[in-house]
Order: structure tokens, then sequence, then C-alpha cells
């Protein structure tokens, strides 16, 4: 992977969700939703702790990610600008992860906002160090494995709606399947927690850092990535 | 530069493009013609690694379009049909963007999207958003997208579509400046574009090739300057009379009255110049006024319908 290449792409693509109102609604909204959230549990629980709103926050991202994931590659497609990244001499892991970092980037600028939960927890009370950071990684990593999947489903359909609903439809199955694993019980019981990404999540908003949790996570994100590989190579044939 | 052998491609039962070989030498410029639906695009497709072929060869500046993608990406500029441009962009940070993923070197990169700008007469927006330019603009963006790592081969998918006649020719005069050095592949169902930029032409229909010549060739071969346009002033029934009556003329059409008492006529003749020699003897023993005897050729346009609608052997 040529660093300049990708870093050009990575930062098309950042810029892209700036231009649009999309961009900044989404922002709004998720700062404006993040903050009423953070100020309800503090006053109810007044405990310092950051565990409740990452929760939430990751609630949030399980509607709010396919909005920003489905132009990813369906906007390419519908512009016909794919054929653009396709005879440029760039490889598909390369115009893949460009765009997904890219999109990760958008989310990174969008958690900004806790860091102003942080200075709070911070100054008005005592916090332990550690389990903050196992939260965050949790947080990171959970909506890192929801863009993966949105990528996805983006390169799957050239409507930008589909894409969206698509990628919707598997995070919500990968969300409550757990569920099903508990009324299901026996192996398939497990397989179906196993699957769940809310069994995964859970410990580090616990504040516990279970590499097995950060094992299925990042192969969430892995499997996401290939796959949108694997379709774009099809389409070529 | 370009050679293609039996190239295949087909979707289900459907054959885009079938068994279609051609070569296109170094610096000449090459005009795929068709109605649409020929398989132009696909073949273009192809030859930009954009899409694989089902069978057959393509090679781009000698290295194949499906074992060495990669370096065929870096010889070739390619337009698609419908310009791959960002419209959220300006036109400047769109190019310093394809610069980057088309490997132009960083040193050389800003002296590169200037000399593009320019050659493309894009200065004066290179700030504007691609999204508010006109067509005719945004095809000149695509353009310059092409040819901004100075590509030896360009690819070019119907480049006048949707452009006004002025824009048409504009772009027409950049494309054949563009030639020389580079190899250039353009696809059109327009025929003048055929004949006023391309070197050599290959018409294809329903993914095959049905001819494939120069652009003279091809019109010469099927008209062979047989055809007379004759204009005459006298009496226009005299004067047909007269000309059926000579050795060698087949047919003789009247093509109605000018001014001034000058008729106008489609003369089919067996084609030798003796044929004109007693034309012209004719018209003066008539005392008639001659104003003109020219050949006809048969417009490219001609053999294009001739070839696409029923199978006439060349």
């Amino acid at each position: 992977m040529n660093a300049r290449k990708l870093f050009a792409i990575v930062r098309r693509e950042f810029s892209a969700y700036f231009a649009s109102p999309l961009g900044y609604i989404l922002l709004f909204a998720y700062y404006l939703i993040g903050g009423y959230f953070f100020w309800l549990i503090v006053s109810r629980t007044r405990a310092a702790t950051m565990s409740y709103i990452f929760q939430n926050l990751t609630f949030i991202f399980l509607f709010t990610s396919p909005l920003i994931t489905m132009r990813l590659w369906s906007e390419e497609e519908k512009n016909g600008t794919a054929e653009l990244l396709k005879t440029s001499p760039l490889t598909l892991w390369e115009i893949v992860v460009g765009k997904y970092l890219g999109a990760c980037s958008f989310f990174l600028v969008m958690s900004a906002g806790t860091l102003v939960y942080l200075v709070f927890i911070l100054s008005l009370g005592n916090p332990d160090l550690l389990p903050l950071l196992s939260n965050y990684l949790g947080y990171f990593l959970a909506v890192m494995a929801f863009f993966a999947i949105g990528l996805f489903a983006s390169t799957i359909s050239e409507n930008q709606i589909v894409a969206a609903i698509i990628s919707f439809g598997v995070l919500l199955i990968l969300w409550v399947i757990g569920v099903a694993g508990e009324s299901a019980g026996g192996n398939l019981g497990d397989f179906l927690k196993y699957v769940s990404i809310l069994s995964h999540t859970d410990d580090f908003y616990k504040g516990v850092i279970d590499l097995s949790h950060v094992f299925y996570l990042l192969s969430l994100i892995f499997m996401g990535l290939f796959f949108s590989v694997k379709v774009l190579e099809s389409k070529r044939s | 530069m370009i050679e293609v052998k039996d190239l295949t491609k087909t979707y289900g039962n459907l054959a885009a493009i079938d068994k279609i070989s051609f070569s296109v030498p170094k610096g000449t410029i090459l005009g795929l013609l068709g109605p649409n639906g020929a398989g132009k695009t696909t073949t273009m497709r192809i030859l930009t690694t954009s899409l694989a072929p089902t069978s057959g060869k393509a090679t781009v500046a000698g290295f194949d379009v499906v074992t060495a993608p990669q370096e065929v990406r870096k010889h070739i500029g390619y337009l698609p049909e419908v310009p791959p441009i960002y419209n959220e962009m300006s036109v400047i940070s769109y190019l310093r963007f394809v610069a980057d993923i088309k490997e132009v070197p960083e040193s050389k990169k800003a002296n590169r999207v200037g000399e593009v700008l320019e050659m493309l007469d894009l200065g004066k927006m290179s700030l504007r958003l691609i999204g508010h330019l006109s067509l005719g603009f945004r095809q000149r963006v695509g353009l310059a997208q092409a040819l901004i790592h100075d590509p030896d081969v360009l690819i070019l998918d119907e480049p006048t579509r949707g452009l006004d006649p002025k824009q048409i020719l504009e772009i027409r005069k950049l494309i054949k400046s563009l030639s020389g050095q580079r190899t250039i592949i353009l696809s059109t169902h327009i025929l003048p574009e055929v004949s006023s930029t391309c070197d050599d032409v290959i018409i294809v229909d329903q993914g095959k090739i049905v001819a494939a010549d120069s652009v003279e060739n091809l019109s010469q071969r099927l008209a062979g300057g047989k055809i007379l346009d004759l204009e005459i002033k006298g009496s226009a029934d005299e004067i047909g009379k007269a000309l059926e009556k000579i050795d060698g003329v087949a047919a003789v059409k009247p093509l109605g009255r000018e001014s001034r008492g000058v008729s106008r006529f489609e003369v089919s003749t067996d084609g030798s110049l003796e044929t004109r020699e007693e034309l012209f003897n004719c018209v003066v023993k008539n005392k008639w006024v001659l104003y003109q005897l020219s050949p006809v050729g048969v417009s490219l346009e001609d053999v294009f319908l001739k070839l696409t609608t029923k199978d006439t052997a060349l």
C-alpha cells in the first residue's frame, strides 16, 4: 500500500463529508443528542463514569452509521467516478482502506465531542483512568466495525438508500441475535451469543479489556474490508 | 501500441463483443464507430482494465490488461462516457487528487496541474466547484484528468457527447493537437467526428468489427468517384436526354433547377476519365455552359449505414 495514494483517498473521502449538508447535520445532531444524554446520565447517576454515555453513543451509531457509510462506494458508482478509481494505478485494497479510513476520520471528528464530557468527568469527579481507556477502546472498535459493515453494504448497491438499509439490517441482526441466543440455549445459543456485537462490547463498558472481544471486533472490521474488496473484484468480471 | 486479439466479453449468453482483433500503431488516432450498444464502451473498459475480458488478449504499451493491469493503468488516460468528476471539489483540488492517485511525482505535481489547466483553458475556472461548471467545462475537466500523468495512450469514450457545436469543434481540435506522440482511441456514433479527427476507423456493430481501414480508403472503396455532380446552364430536359446518350453514363438524375437557368444533375458513370471528357464535350457541343463537374465521394455516413443495416461485404 502506497502511503501517498492512500492518504489522497482518505483526504478526499473525509472532505466529501463536509461538502454536503448531511455531514454537518450528522455532526450537529450527534453533538446535541450526545450532550443531552451526558447531562441526563450525569445528573441522574452522579457517577464519574463514562460507560453509560459510551453505551448510548454506540447505540446511536447503530442507526447513524449506515447514513455515514452508505455513500462510500454507491456514490462512486452512481457518479461514474468509480471508473476513475478502478483505472488509476490503485489496488482495490488501497481504495477500500482509503475510503474506510476517510469515514473513520469523520467518526473521529464526531467523537471529539466526547472530550468535553471527559473534561467534565475529570474535573468534577475522580474516576479511574483504566476503565475510561477501556470505554474508549470498546466504543472505537464497535463503531469501526459498524463502519466496515456499512462500507461492505455500500459496495453491494449503487443506491445509497438500499446500501443504508442493508447495513442497518445487518447491524440490527448482529445486535439482537444475542437475545435469540439467550432463548435458544445449547450450542446454538452459545454460537448466536458469540456472534452478537452486544456480548462483545459489554465488558469494555464495564471497564474490562478482554482480548477475545478485541479479536472479535477486529475480525468484523477485517471481514467488512475483505468482502468489500471481493465485491469490487467481482465487478470487474 | 495497442494490440487486441480475439477479444470477447460475454454476459450470460449475450456477447457484448465477439472476437474483436485490431491494432493501433503509435501516434495514430483510431475512431471506434458504431451504433449505441455495439460494444464500443465494453472494448474501452477492457482496454482500461476496468472490466476483465471473457477470453482473448489485449495489450497496451506492451502490458497485458489482465496480467499487468497496474502497468497498463500507468500508461493510459481514460475519459469514460460520463466524466469521472466529483461535483463537490474545485477543479484544482480535483486535479491534485488525480495527480496523487496517478503517481505524478510530488515535485512535478504543481507544474503538471498548471500545464493541464492551461492546455484545456481551465485556468479561470480552477477555483470553481466542478458541480457549478457547464457541461462543456466538465468535459474538459474530464479530459484534464485523463492527461494529468502525461499518458502514452488516451482512451476517450464519446468525448464530444452533450457538447454544443462550438465546444465540439474545440474538443476535436484539442484531440488533434494531443496526437503526435500519443496514441488515441476515441469512440463515437457521430460520423463527422471520425472523418474530421481520426486517421483510422473501425466500425463495430453487434460486437463485431464490420470494417477497419483508414478513413479515406473506406469512403473511396465504396464510391470510387463514380458519381458526378454536374451543374449546367441550359434546358434541363434537353441536357438530361443528351447526357444519357453518352457511353459510360448509367443514369442521370436531375436534382432540380438552381438560379439563372442552371440545372443540377447527379450522373452515375463507369468511373473512367473518358466519360468525364465526353460529358464535357457534350456540353460544349450543345453550347451550354458548364458550372460544375465534380466527383461525389460517398460519405462515411453512407458506409456506416450500409455496413450496420445489412451485411454488405466490403
